[in-house]
């Protein structure tokens, strides 16, 4: 943020100077504040969801490898994995608890602090707008570069409570108190880059839709190269590109490089200094980008409540296709470079209790992955009910109601819809995963894949299932609850598996009973029963649904 | 049968009372203007006319049908105007147009063309880029389109220009001269006047007075302004006649009932000039909308 030119006061102006500077910065105090509120609820999930994870692992690592012995077998064994490389970047010095913690947690919370960040800005700064709010505060006496700050600092408010979540989750955890500090800044490094992204993606587009469209796709770009940089050999240079690459150049625990943080601070200041001058040159209500405000009429698809529907999420269906996609095609590229060399036999049974089963050699290797393909694909299940939800909150769902249209055609044409959304995204993980697994000469059966990728579809309907219901019995809680549930369900799995508690708890999550595929067979009759669970969550949603109010707002 | 038919209907949202036992009954071919302050429950009403939300009490039926067992059935004889015209942002209005069609069945695509070109509509214009009064014509000419034998508009022309506005008028007339049955509320009483054959008024979820506008005016007081050669001399004040003085040789008497008695006492007084009207739509909604209550009228008068 550029500082203001320094105000000139004339001799006997200063206290009226003083007291219009004291009236702005009263005002940027209360729009920023409003602004923390409205995100509250966001800011505290995320916090929560950091403060778990990043406690969970040192005691994890603890209780699984008590010994020095038991730890250097396992440092041998995972150092050079390249399918945990991936997805947790790259290690160093994973033979303490804090180079342990470090990379399991590090790499997976800096993604999730981009998305924090991003979906902070693109919020604050195009939706707010989008929906004609900002035009009420500017026409306050409010500038747009004092509702830019109360913006801003709003969510640098939310991002510092993140790192707090991060390190006291750590310190309960037992690290020391530095290193826990260090990296949780490592981590929380990622968010205002990606609050620059978000920004200038707002000024660039004119819509919400628009600007996180644009913001994913750096995004994708970026965990693509830090993937890259992590797993093919030579390519470690790459790490610099990236700010989630930035985050590993820190070196928590493993010599620490705080010199590095100016990458990101010098990367976030750069971003929002062109946002804020493009912001002050472009009208209130429009992107830099034109916005298309006519079309030819295109009716075919609007015959029918869930024909409008696929019209209006083809969008973000067809976004969701292509990041599973392209991730999926460079997450099969890189299983040819999985062996099962040198591994000790008892490494990989506490590997397998990493809740994925053997990932010591290629298939062990993707059934890893398709557990994370059957949570992004559940997300997006979730995300389904969270736009009908909004539909219903827009007070649209009021006027298609009115016409004759049984609530019931509506709500299962929005839960079929986002069924088949399921299915596609899992086969085209299966499909690309394949791809991409030929490409690099590792080939691996396409039935196998197609199987592997089925099979994360019966998890993503009991979650589709599940927020189905919250939605029906609880309109305006439903999203939170929804994603709450998925987020319990990862956490209990695969945090769960590590700590050892008794197979009954375990056997509480859903992951537990549709079989690793494609390391093991498909458990049909488990499936089954998760199928049959989504199956009775969603017709207890339309009957929920058919008694109850409609909910605005 | 009744278009619109409720019985003791009520609606509580937790402790808070929408809609209290309200009774209405709207012929076929009637247009009845619901009309009451901000928060009176108008919307709420038409929600659960619709069967949008469940009533807490009492029941509501179209056309015979219940609202909130069947809405579908319902919904069929109706079409409905939003009082916030929140439409899909992505859909161009003929688009949105194409699809509220599709959705009811049996719009005559002739006469939604025509009324295209009568509200002067972009049908190109994404809804995202509309205004606000732009987005109400589009629901307009949903509704209007299906030439429905009941059309139920919240306060459909909030946003139009007075030209818009008259073509609304019109075409709501034309509706009217066809048999259509119109549950209108509006906020604007000179639309009322020229459209509504009864008037309903609603205040804090009660159903106040309810009558023809004829109906109204008479149970109301007159309002007679006399005007004196001279200063204005006291007089006896009279049951049913509120007096006051409006200028130092001028009276007001707001009269209920006859203006008889007013006119007797004035008698033998040096009266310059004396004239008296009815109260207008608006006095008779200012002082329903401020006083608790007042003179009900008989239901029986209505039908």
């Amino acid at each position: 943020m550029k500082a203001r030119p320094t105000k000139t006061t004339r001799p006997g102006s200063g206290s009226a100077a003083a007291q219009v500077l004291a009236r702005k910065n009263n005002v940027v105090v209360a729009l920023a504040l409003r602004a923390f509120r409205d995100a509250q609820i966001r800011t505290v999930a995320f916090g929560y969801l950091f403060a778990v994870f990043s406690y969970i692992q040192p005691v994890g690592y603890r209780h699984t490898y008590p010994t020095r012995g038991d730890r250097l077998a396992f440092a041998r064994s995972f150092a050079e994995n390249t399918g945990l490389r991936l997805m947790y970047g790259q290690p160093n010095d994973i033979v303490t608890v804090g180079g342990y913690t470090a990379w399991r947690v590090g790499g997976v919370l800096a993604i999730v602090a981009a998305a924090f960040g991003l979906f902070a800005a693109v919020r604050a700064l195009r939706a707010e707008e989008d929906s004609g709010r900002t035009e009420i505060v500017l026409a306050a006496m409010v500038g747009r570069r004092a509702a830019a700050i109360a913006a801003l600092a709003a969510i640098a408010a939310g991002a510092l409570l993140l790192w707090l979540a991060e390190f006291a989750g750590f310190l309960v955890g037992g690290l020391p108190t530095p290193g826990a500090a260090y990296l949780a800044l490592a981590t929380a490094s990622v968010a205002p880059v990606f609050v620059g992204v978000g920004a200038l993606a707002s000024q660039l587009a004119p819509t919400r839709r628009g600007a996180l469209g644009v913001g994913g796709a750096v995004l994708g770009l970026l965990f693509t190269l830090r993937v890259v940089a992590d797993t093919v050999p030579g390519a470690g240079w790459l790490r610099w590109s990236t700010p989630l690459g930035w985050a590993e150049l820190l070196h928590p625990f493993a010599g620490p490089q705080p010199l590095v943080l100016v990458l990101p601070a010098g990367a976030t200041v750069l971003l929002l200094v062109v946002s804020t001058s493009l912001a002050a040159q472009r009208d209130i209500g429009t992107g830099m980008w034109p916005a298309h405000d006519s079309a030819d009429p295109h009716p075919r698809l609007l015959r029918t409540p869930a024909g409008h529907a696929l019209r209006n999420q083809r969008g973000t269906l067809i976004s969701w296709i292509i990041a599973v996609g392209v991730l999926m095609f460079v997450l099969g590229g890189v299983s040819q470079a999985i062996s099962p060399a040198d591994i000790p036999a008892n490494t990989r049974t506490e590997i397998a209790k990493l809740g994925a089963g053997s990932i010591t050699t290629p298939i062990g290797y993707f059934a890893f992955v398709f557990l994370f393909v059957s949570v992004a694909v559940s997300a997006f299940a979730c995300a389904q009910i969270g736009a009908a939800r909004q539909e219903e909150a827009d007070q649209q769902l009021e006027t298609l109601l009115a016409e004759p249209i049984s609530r019931t055609r509506w709500l299962s044409g929005r839960m079929l819809l986002a069924a088949a959304g399921v299915a596609a995204l899992s086969l085209t993980a299966g499909l690309l995963g394949w791809a991409g697994a030929r490409v690099a000469g590792a080939p691996i059966a396409l039935f196998k894949m197609l199987e592997a990728g089925a099979n994360a579809i019966p998890i993503a309907l009991l979650f589709l299932g599940l927020t189905a219901l919250a939605y029906a019995l609880a309109p305006r809680a439903s999203g939170v609850i929804g994603y709450a549930l998925l987020a319990v369900a990862l956490l209990w799995h695969v945090a769960g598996s590590l700590i050892g508690p008794p197979r009954w708890i375990l056997d509480l999550t859903p992951f537990a009973h549709v079989g690793l595929v494609p390391a093991h067979p498909v458990h049909i009759a488990g499936s089954a029963v998760v199928t049959g669970i989504a199956l009775l969550a969603g017709v207890a949603a339309l009957a929920a649904f058919r008694r109850r109010d409609l909910a605005a707002g | 049968m009744d278009a619109i038919y409720a019985q003791g209907l009520s609606k509580l949202y937790g402790e808070a009372v929408a809609i209290e036992d309200l009774d209405l009954r709207i012929g076929e071919g009637e247009v009845y203007a619901y009309l009451g302050p901000n928060g009176a429950g108008k919307t709420t009403t038409i929600r659960l006319l619709l069967g949008l939300h469940r009533p807490t009490a009492g029941r509501a039926q179209l056309f015979g049908v219940d609202a909130w067992s069947d809405p579908v059935a319902a919904h069929r004889r109706i079409a409905y105007v939003a009082g916030e015209p929140s439409l899909w942002p992505s859909l161009t209005s003929g688009e949105t147009l194409e699809f509220l069609a599709r959705l009811h069945g049996g719009t005559d695509m002739a006469y939604r063309d025509l009324l295209v070109d009568r509200f002067e509509l972009d049908v190109r214009k994404k809804v995202r880029a509309l205004s606000k009064g732009n987005r109400q014509k589009v629901q307009l000419i949903a509704a209007l389109a299906t030439r429905a034998d009941l059309l139920i508009l919240d306060e459909p022309t909030s946003g139009l220009d007075p030209l818009m506005e008259m073509a609304f008028r019109e075409c709501a007339l034309e509706a009217k001269a066809r048999g259509q049955t119109i549950f209108l509320s509006s906020h604007i009483l000179s639309e009322v006047e020229a459209l509504c054959d009864r008037v309903g008024i609603l205040r804090g979820g009660r159903l106040v007075d309810q009558g023809t506008l004829a109906q109204l005016r008479h149970l109301r007081a007159q309002t007679v302004d006399v005007t004196f050669a001279g200063p204005a001399p006291k007089l006896p004040t009279l049951r049913g006649v509120h007096m006051h003085t409006t200028a130092p040789n001028a009276l007001r008497f707001e009269v209920t009932g006859g203006v008889g008695p007013v006119i007797a006492v004035l008698a033998g007084h040096p009266v310059a000039t004396l004239t008296s009207r009815e109260p207008s739509l608006e006095e008779i909604f200012v002082r329903h909308y401020r006083d608790s209550g007042g003179v009900t009228l008989n239901e029986s008068a209505a039908d």
